[in-house]
């Protein structure tokens, strides 16, 4: 039977070392933790008071040495540096490579809450694959006028070039990221990214690293496995070959090392096993897809691309792009190839297409969303417009096409300057853009300068679709490290911590 | 595997055995700075830049006579070998090209590969000259020891597949190729000389044949003995037979490129810089000629192996 107030001291010491007492030297500053009543904490229902499910680490982290914590901080941070665990960020050559930094304080969700998200989520990627199908196919839900037409056709992610394709399993999205907020109101779907969504290394990553920190808490918590990610990635995209060919052959699909994203692509490669490909390793002959091998030319089956749709194909998409396979969006209509995620998918994440995504669940499958939206206006409405206009300190306000946090004012945040500036672009493109309500996003506690600050989080799960829908119990937990800020984006000052699933 | 991989892998092998090569040559060089003499620690610069096929900073006349001088040239010439960017063979632009092509091939090799190179890149990143000049011969050892690491590690972990003959392969060539290219030097250096022998005590060191040449001909130092040696032993790791038998080897290993013509072309290639040391080398008078004739044989069986793995033509290439 594992000790109840196990911590992560006992495996800090080499063996024989000297085992400090965990009560002597500054322990971890709880006291001047500023719980907001008015802001969801993850870890605390009041002050001092940790929710049923985070006692085990609350009480752990009470009892640390603070200088052990750091430790703990620290070694994780360097495991990521020494294992080259980085992101590229673009137009900065002095930190071309860059390590996201994690904070060693997991966030913890009940297993029974986690379930409930769980069902969410395959209701809500269940409607987005029929609105895909639909869309490229009979367009029911435009014709029934449950979405209006301009919203769909007028979306730049709309590919005409796919009308009348259909995909193995209808499973249009293969891979979905699903950003999640809370409230004081619940689990709110932020964005649903369906077209390359990343971040599931930094998953595992995280894990791997806080894990090794904090074994016997991480057991004591009795934490949901994360790492089968891959097999269930691997298992999802086979599914999914062209005609169920057995054993098929996999590639990814990488725009090179260059992308911000590419160890990710690389780690993924690894781990379900595929050949990790650029553009160029790739053609098409005779309307099936080749690699060139040492061996020859040899067959691919199924592509997980992590190439955006404009840069797929140069005889298609953009005529420019020198990422592409020249000739693939043809052997993929012609059903040779299978391409996880369809080009096309991102009409679905659209920015104006979400605040819809409700209707659909309730169009397709007749039932209730299981998970909320946030109240979203659209700002090609002229209402929403003018309620737009008249509340932007108040609001935040995206623009449709961008991510990544870019394209964005955060009104509570801004400058009087800034919201002129938006206010004159809403004026000029008002169907580029849409508003929210400024959300209190939850916040859970992390180790700033030795000391338990609360920072502002959100929850990225993935969802994997094949024959069936799968997601593994954990998500890309990102944190917007600096006080106040609401925006978790790793290209904007956000970090990364571990999301415990916990049964307990 | 896919060619672009195999390319990978093999250009990783290559960049770090140079990154070795020159780092091996530095901690000799360095150490002899402490008790040389001026003669000797600029014949020994002249080498390593006329084997690299560089001239120094400021051309090879610039180095002084003056003892003082030549050891502060000494920290410029080891700066322009190790940290300096614009020299394509300095130990960092090898390590670092190397670290490179093994991120982009990281699933290529096991992880265990992966972790030892990028400690090795992340502890040489920061380092300047200047950090390392109080004790460099500990700074070089540590960066050979490091690249032996990877080797080993290499050895214990990878999969024995199409990518460990590729970067084994590439080892093989960047061998040869050294070592011609310092014996070589060697050579043509010891001849403007007084001193017949100077250099070459050095020379087996930096192939690690000290102890072998002592045990096969004593202690007195021959140059002709040496250069049979380093040259033609099947027994001695760093001889240009060895080298040029494991490239052989290796490709031996793989099995038949897409290119026939280019595939078998490389094979030939392998056979004949190993015949040329073989048969060639205990009777022929211009042995020096001879060098220069398998580097070349080398260098061709370069551009043939890229040929028949990597660039070949898709039109005949086999569909699988």
């Amino acid at each position: 039977m594992l000790p109840r107030r196990a911590w992560p001291g006992e495996c800090l010491s080499a063996p024989g070392a000297r085992r400090t007492s965990p009560t002597r030297g500054q322990l971890l500053d709880f006291d001047s933790y500023d719980h907001d009543p008015a802001i969801f904490d993850e870890m605390f229902v009041a002050r001092g008071a940790p929710r049923e499910h985070c006692r085990a680490v609350h009480e752990a982290l009470r009892s640390v040495r603070r200088q052990e914590l750091e430790t703990i901080q620290e070694r994780v941070t360097r495991s990521f540096s020494q294992e080259g665990i980085t992101f590229t960020v673009y137009g900065d050559e002095e930190a071309e490579e860059r390590t996201i930094p994690i904070d060693c304080v997991p966030r913890l969700l009940r297993l029974a809450e986690w379930r409930e998200l769980e069902v969410g989520l395959v209701q809500r990627i269940s409607a987005l694959n029929l609105f895909l199908a639909d869309v490229y196919g009979d367009c029911r839900i435009v014709r029934d006028g449950v979405i209006p037409i301009d919203v769909v056709f007028d979306c730049p992610q709309y590919r005409p070039e796919m009308r009348g394709v259909s995909v193995p399993n209808n499973a249009w999205v293969a891979v979905c990221g699903t950003d999640i907020v809370r409230t004081h109101e619940g689990f709110m779907v932020l964005e649903d990214n369906l077209r390359v969504p990343s971040g599931v290394s930094y998953m595992i990553a995280n894990r791997k690293a806080v894990k090794a920190g904090l074994r016997r808490l991480f057991r004591t918590c009795r934490v949901q496995e994360v790492e089968h990610y891959g097999r269930l990635l691997r298992q999802t995209l086979t599914e999914l070959a062209p005609g169920g060919r057995p054993d098929p052959s996999l590639a990814l699909l990488t725009p090179g090392t260059w992308n911000s994203a590419f160890y990710e692509h690389m780690f993924l490669a690894q781990e379900i096993g595929a050949e990790l490909v650029e553009g160029q390793d790739l053609l098409v002959n005779d309307g099936f897809v080749y690699m060139r091998t040492t061996a020859g030319l040899r067959r691919v089956d199924v592509i997980y691309r992590r190439v955006d749709d404009d840069f797929l194909d140069p005889l298609v998409f953009r005529r420019d792009s020198l990422l592409g396979v020249p000739g693939l969006l043809n052997a993929f209509k012609r059903g040779h190839v299978t391409l996880a995620n369809a080009p096309g998918t991102g009409v679905a994440d659209d920015k104006s297409v979400y605040a819809y995504v409700p209707d659909m669940v309730r169009y397709y499958l007749a039932e209730e969303p299981l998970l909320k939206n946030v109240d979203t206006r659209l700002c090609r409405r002229p209402e929403d417009l003018e309620y737009t206009l008249d509340n932007l300190e108040h609001l935040v306000v995206k623009r449709v096409g961008e991510s990544g946090g870019h394209g964005m004012l955060v009104g509570p945040h801004s400058t009087p300057e800034e919201r002129d500036e938006f206010r004159e672009s809403l004026r000029a493109a008002p169907a580029e853009y849409i508003s929210q309500p400024t959300l209190a996003l939850s916040r859970s506690p992390c180790l700033v300068d030795g000391r338990a600050e609360p920072r502002h989080v959100d929850l990225r799960p993935f969802v994997l679709t094949g024959a069936q829908t799968r997601i593994v119990p954990g998500a890309l937990c990102r944190v917007a490290l600096r006080r106040g800020s609401l925006v978790v984006n790793s290209s904007q000052g956000g970090g990364g911590k571990d999301l415990w699933v916990v049964d307990l | 595997m896919l060619s672009r991989s195999a390319q990978g892998v093999y250009w990783m092998g290559r960049y770090l055995t140079r990154a070795h090569h020159v780092s091996h040559l530095l901690e000799l060089h360095v150490q002899a700075l402490v008790d040389r003499s001026v003669e000797e620690i600029h014949f020994g610069w002249r080498r390593i830049y006329r084997a690299m096929k560089r001239l120094p900073p400021a051309g090879e006349e610039w180095l002084p006579e003056a003892e003082e001088l030549a050891l502060a040239d000494s920290f410029t010439l080891a700066d322009d070998l190790t940290f300096e960017r614009s020299n394509p063979d300095s130990v960092w632009s090898s390590l670092e090209r190397g670290r490179e092509n093994a991120r982009q091939m990281r699933h290529c090799i096991s992880a265990e590969m992966w972790s030892c190179l990028n400690l090795a890149y992340l502890r040489m990143r920061d380092l300047e000259t200047v950090d390392i000049w109080r004790t460099p011969e500990a700074f070089y050892g540590q960066t050979c020891n490091e690249i032996h690491n990877f080797v080993g590690i290499a050895d214990a972990t990878m999969y024995r597949g199409a990518a460990w003959r590729f970067m084994r392969l590439g080892r093989a060539i960047e061998r040869v190729q050294l070592a011609v290219s310092l014996i070589l030097a060697q050579t043509e250096l010891g001849r403007r000389m007084k001193r017949r022998t100077l250099g070459w005590a050095s020379m087996l060191r930096m192939h690690h044949a000290s102890e072998a040449y002592s045990r096969l001909y004593g202690i007195e130092i021959r140059p002709s003995r040496v250069l049979d040696l380093l040259a033609s032993d099947p027994l001695l790791p760093a001889s240009v037979l060895s080298s040029v038998r494991a490239a052989a080897a290796e490709l031996d290993a793989i099995a038949t490129g897409p290119d026939a013509e280019a595939d078998a072309a490389a094979r030939r290639l392998a056979g004949r810089a190993g015949a040329m040391i073989l048969y060639d080398w205990p009777e022929a008078r211009d042995r020096e000629e001879l060098l220069r004739r398998v580097d070349r044989c080398t260098r061709d069986l370069h551009g043939t192996v890229l040929d028949a793995f990597v660039d070949y033509g898709i039109q005949d290439a086999p569909l699988r």
